[in-house]
């Protein structure tokens, strides 16, 4: 029997939905000027973008926990060099390289045939330990002022542009292009995809460094705002992840996709923001209760894909029987 | 035969049926005490569903078994062996980080001594008994991956014969065993039968047939041909009543395929399509392959399970590494390294499993129908007119110009639908849209769709690994007609079948495959089933030599770094600090080492005891905090010394035990990998930690808890013996409980886990309930040695704790490890820290080398491990 597998799409994005009302009514029932959401969202959108890049990793089946290490390491590559006289234009551009280069060796040990888990838990640690002592564990604040000011582009932060590059950019190639293909079907199916004659390593390696890159584009942006601060990228992957999650992409690999991410950004940031108007009136909320309901959040979320992908698949599983014979 | 001999097992009627396929239609079964009942059939023609259905792991739609005269009602393979009906797979399922002596003893349930410790000596003993039925030198130490596969398989069947089961299923067990091996395993069929056991056995080959068994039933299509008394059979009969027809008749009855060619000897001034010289694969899964296949031919290659087919399809596929010899397509000699250099020369390859290694079951069947194709639909803009694809050996013509801007990378639904659609007509595949998952389709429609991948790639050689297997009568029709369309229009087609009727009707030529090698070849209107099938049977001089390659157990001893590498390093680094710092060796700072050492191998253990079952849990560090803020917080109750450190050490106890076990509850029941759990929880305490902390001191803690310090006031540190004494218990848990050594089963294999009858719910959440306490121990250790609360304390500890388990050797993807290595592995990062304290390296920037010791280890596992294979 064969029944219409869409009704599973339009319920998993329910939840998203729902989420995404109470979290908006939560935000504009206590914001009193809109306006000031925008410097608010600046760390979110910073998010968003790793959240982004970090669905195309997930869609094939991998992870990356150290966005916000790459992050930090480029950041303090670019601050160094610039204090140390260097013009911001070719510091920024060596950050991002340095971005690309590290997410390029997690694209090496994944190929390698390590799990992607591991391998960036492992380069987590390396990078933001690598990052502490490049600059002796001391912040860089005190930056030369740039030649243009770039924290600004056109009014809006500089941040909310690499959002919109980085999502367009993966509109585009996941949902565009072969590559994108190839993507759902290495988390679908790994083995399956090696025998489409699919470059399932290349494809990989080149996410990862993707996801470096889009660090260290950040990291500039960072920089030039508040200058080289290494600790303050931790737990930015948690909150990526997340994203991903609520968004419906599932962990697992093989379904999912970037505009679910994006609702999924959405979603997370109006929850942060709106408790945070909220602590403002209630004292309990403090910030570790707003992180607290991120991480529920994530697990509640994840455990309801994965329900919903199963019951999906059960109406399916009667199919598999006919290779038995 | 004893023709009274007692009934043990009946089945009447059973039917089974999966969508599209009848697999077994009432048959009727019955197996007699002490007899040999060979069960003998093509592929496809029910035996494995037959034996899956006695074995439990199937239930039959209608029709009833019965053993001993009792209903068999149970639903699960554990069940059945427990009523004495034992199976041995062809593929045997083991645990390949585990010892042969557990993997023995794990069969039928480890033994216990008293107090229900785990016996080894009673395990090694069986152990020994069963390896001595098998003759073989096989150390019962020896990690079982190591062992070939040959040995495994004796090694279960042995087993299972001194084991006194009532019925046994062999399940083609020579499949892998040559002809020294067979006669051996001949000798336990014949003690199995004195013993009074019934004896089902399923085998391909005749001799074996002929010589072992009392009745023989014949199985084809799903019914039951017959049962016959051995005496009343001989080998033709046999042949006759798997293959449907009579043999003499089968050369003139079959239709020759129209438009085909006989074999001509002088056909040289025509380039073949696919030349194959020389073949060889190092590993002597085949050997000196060599054949040709010209433009519109199809060869059937026909040969045993084993004898090489896939392995050498894969090989010209790119899929496998080849040793020596060329490929020529159309006269061009390829150099093929992976699957898309075939490709991009022609040649498309259809696998053998078609759900693993074909399908992408959660992508739609226009997703399935374009994957390899992607680049030849690439379009900027839609087309003006058709995008016709057909079966010539040219791709369809596009515009050179969209094809240079688009740089191959844009993917155009518009016209992916349009081939999708064309190519789901022509293959007549049932279903409703394009855009519906492929897992909703028919086995047979779903393989039309995997055909008509390749198609769309229009292939000059195409390479069919067993294409209608598992696929419905009407369907496998349908497809031979695609097929032979497709060769009418010029592809080359290799096609794979252990089928020899669909061979026979639809090639033009036979080649059969036999130990790796080709044993024939003929035209196909030339050649009788009884030759085919006798050209495929192994010779015994053939199948000694290649199964003897096979069978060769790897006894390369330890793997190189082990504890001893470990020791060694740990020996190294303390002398070089002793050398380079002035009071290394004093008492205060040695015993601070050691003091620390004791608190990260609690912490080793516990990653290490949640990383062996096959999980991680990066929620350690906060769960710590956590535990240690409960404790803390009850000091601040007013109540004596007395009462309160033991009610705080039992709270941080408490606390870590509950968060462990909600961890490793949240991943079993919500299906979510423990890494996204664990991320989630460690936020989660953390936040909790904050809650319970900031703003309250944490002040009132009574002296006497400082005993337990890691740094006392006082010169004897109790924290070194407490530590020695979690470390004995947790030697103690992981070597001789039982619950300890299912800890590694599940983590070596789950699968087989499952199939021994491991409660994966129970051993799971022990591991991280015992993780968690190990947590909640250390938390006391801390909270001793700072007398206060801090709301960031253990942030980041988890990452060492996975060091110390990684390093201290044990394996990241579960099964292995041990005690002693994690506190070698604690010790090392102790001395690591020291060293980096003396290079002024402080905090968190140590977090480099923890990071590259991680990955130094994960690599050198995976590297050694690669070179065991």
């Amino acid at each position: 029997m064969k029944r219409e597998r869409f009704v599973g799409h339009r319920i998993s994005l329910l939840l998203p939905w729902l989420l995404l009302a109470l979290s908006l009514w939560l935000v504009f029932s206590q914001v009193e000027r809109p306006a000031a959401l925008v410097n608010v969202g600046v760390q979110w959108a910073r998010v968003g973008a790793l959240a982004i890049v970090m669905t195309a990793i997930i869609l094939t089946g991998g992870i990356d926990l150290s966005v916000g290490s790459m992050i930090a390491l480029s950041s303090i590559v670019m601050g160094m060099l610039w204090n140390a006289g260097w013009p911001a234009e070719v510091a920024s551009v060596l950050a991002v390289l340095v971005g690309g280069a590290a997410g390029s060796v997690n694209g090496l040990l994944v190929v390698l045939g390590l799990s992607p888990l591991v391998a960036t838990l492992a380069t987590m640690a390396f990078y933001s330990g690598l990052a502490l002592m490049l600059c002796g564990g001391e912040k860089i604040t005190k930056l030369p002022a740039p030649a243009i000011d770039t924290s600004q582009v056109a009014g809006w932060p500089s941040e909310y542009w690499v959002l919109a590059l980085v999502f367009a950019a993966a509109m585009l190639v996941v949902h565009g292009t072969r590559f994108g293909r190839w993507c759902y079907a290495i988390g679908d199916n790994p083995i399956a995809a090696r025998f489409a004659a699919l470059p399932v390593r290349r494809t990989q390696w080149w996410l990862y460094t993707a996801s470096g890159l889009v660090a260290g584009l950040l990291a500039v942006a960072y920089t030039v705002r508040k200058g080289a601060i290494p600790d303050a990228h931790q737990g930015i992957e948690l909150e990526a992840i997340a994203c991903v999650v609520v968004g419906g992409t599932l962990i697992t690999g093989g379904r999912g996709g970037i505009p679910q991410t994006l609702l999924g950004i959405v979603v997370i940031a109006n929850i942060d923001i709106g408790l945070f108007f909220l602590s403002g009136r209630f004292k309990f909320i403090g910030a570790e209760a707003r992180l607290m309901v991120v991480g529920v959040l994530l697990i509640v979320v994840a455990m309801w894909n994965e329900w919903l992908a199963r019951s999906d698949d059960r109406l399916e599983t009667r199919n598999e029987g006919a290779e038995q014979t | 035969m004893n023709v009274a001999a007692p009934t043990l097992l009946k089945l009447e009627q059973v039917t089974k049926s999966f969508p599209g396929v009848r697999a077994l239609a009432g048959v009727d079964f019955d197996l007699r005490a002490g007899e040999v009942h060979a069960l003998v059939g093509e592929n496809g023609a029910g035996k494995s569903t037959l034996i899956n259905i006695i074995s439990g792991v199937l239930q039959p739609d209608s029709g009833c078994c019965r053993l001993e005269g009792e209903l068999c009602d149970w639903t699960d393979p554990v069940a059945a062996r427990k009523t004495g009906i034992v199976t041995v797979h062809q593929e045997a399922d083991f645990f390949p980080t585990l010892s042969v002596a557990e993997n023995i003893a794990l069969l039928h349930g480890l033994p216990t001594r008293k107090f229900g410790f785990v016996n080894w000596s009673a395990m090694q003993k069986t152990a020994q008994k069963v390896i001595g039925a098998v003759g073989e030198p096989i150390g019962a130490g020896v990690p079982a991956d190591r062992l070939s596969v040959a040995h495994r398989h004796m090694l279960q069947i042995a087993a299972t014969v001194l084991r006194s089961a009532k019925v046994v299923v062999l399940d083609e067990p020579t499949s892998a065993l040559t002809s020294v091996e067979a006669s051996w395993l001949f000798e336990q069929v014949a003690r199995l039968k004195a013993e009074g056991v019934g004896v089902i056995y399923i085998s391909h080959r005749q001799e074996e047939v002929l010589a072992l068994s009392d009745r023989i039933t014949v199985l084809r299509d799903g019914r039951k041909i017959w049962t016959k008394d051995r005496q009343d059979v001989d080998g033709k009969l046999l042949i006759q009543a798997m293959v449907g027809r009579d043999l003499e008749a089968s050369s003139s009855e079959l239709q020759p395929r129209p438009g085909s060619a006989t074999v001509d000897a002088g056909q040289d001034h025509v380039v073949p399509r696919l030349e194959v010289c020389d073949l060889n694969d190092g590993k002597g899964r085949f050997q000196g392959i060599n054949f040709h296949l010209d433009a519109g031919e199809i060869i059937g290659v026909y040969g045993l399970i084993g004898a090489g087919r896939t392995e050498m399809a894969r090989a010209i596929f790119g899929l496998e590494p080849v040793v020596s010899g060329r490929v020529l397509v159309d006269g061009e000699p390829i150099k093929i390294r992976r699957p898309q250099d075939a490709v991009r020369a022609g040649i498309a390859y259809l696998p053998e499993d078609r759900l693993r290694e074909g399908l992408c079951r959660g992508l739609t069947i226009r997703a399935n129908a374009v994957l390899p194709t992607l680049d030849r639909w690439t379009q900027l803009f839609r087309p003006s007119g058709e995008t016709a694809f057909s079966y010539s050996s040219h791709p369809p013509h596009q515009e050179p110009w969209i094809k240079r801007w688009s740089l191959g990378l844009l993917a155009n639904r518009p016209v992916e639908k349009q081939v999708t659609r064309q190519v789901v007509q022509q293959l007549e595949v049932r279903q409703r849209t394009i855009e519906q998952p492929i897992s909703q389709l028919s086995g047979g429609n779903q393989q039309k769709v995997v055909l008509g991948r390749w198609l769309l790639a229009a292939p000059k050689v195409m390479i069919l690994d067993e294409p209608t297997r598992g696929v419905d009568v009407g369907a496998k029709a349908e497809i031979h007609r695609i097929l032979r369309q497709i060769a009418d229009r010029g592809c080359a087609i290799l096609m794979i079948s252990s089928e020899l009727p669909e061979i026979q009707r639809h090639s033009d030529r036979i080649m059969v495959l036999r130990s790796g090698k080709i044993s024939d070849q003929w035209a196909a209107a030339e050649v009788t089933a009884t030759q085919i099938a006798e050209a495929a049977l192994p010779g015994e001089k053939a199948s000694e030599q290649t199964a003897r390659d096979r069978n060769q157990s790897r006894h390369r001893t330890a793997r190189g770094v082990g504890e001893w590498g470990l020791a060694t390093v740990i020996a190294v680094l303390g002398v070089w600090l002793s050398l380079t710092s002035e009071n290394f060796f004093s008492w205060s700072n040695f015993g601070n080492l050691m003091a620390e050492t004791a608190l990260w191998s609690v912490l080793g253990l516990a990653a290490a005891t949640v990383i062996v079952v096959g999980g991680i849990d990066i929620s350690i560090g906060s769960l710590l905090a956590l535990s240690a803020a409960c404790a803390g917080l009850l000091f601040k109750l007013p109540l004596p010394p007395e009462i309160s450190i033991p009610l705080a050490i039992l709270a941080a106890l408490a606390v870590g035990l509950a968060g462990g076990l909600l961890n490793g509850f949240l991943a079993l029941v919500g299906k979510v990998h423990p890494i996204v759990v664990t991320l989630g929880m460690m936020i989660v305490y953390r936040g909790m930690v904050i809650a319970l902390v900031s703003g309250r001191q944490i002040s009132s803690v009574p002296e006497a808890f400082g005993w337990i310090s890691i740094y006392p006031a006082s010169g004897f540190r109790a924290a070194i013996v407490l530590g020695l004494v979690v470390s004995l218990v947790l030697y103690v848990i992981h070597v001789h409980r039982r619950a300890g050594r299912h800890l590694y089963a599940l983590g070596s294999s789950a699968s087989a886990a499952r199939l021994v009858g491991l409660s994966h719910a129970k051993t799971w959440l022990f591991a991280f309930a015992l993780g968690g306490l190990l947590t909640g121990i250390a938390a006391v250790m801390v909270l001793s040695a700072s007398m206060q609360m801090q709301s960031q304390l253990a942030k980041g500890w988890e990452l060492q704790a996975i060091a110390v388990a990684v390093i201290g050797g044990v394996s990241i993807t579960g099964g292995r490890g041990t005690v002693p290595g994690v506190i070698l592995g604690a010790v090392l990062l102790r001395l690591v820290n020291l060293a980096l304290v003396r290079w002024e390296i402080r905090g968190e920037q140590v977090d480099v080398f923890v990071g590259g010791l991680i990955l130094a280890a994960v690599l050198l596992d995976l590297f050694l491990r690669k070179r065991g294979t």
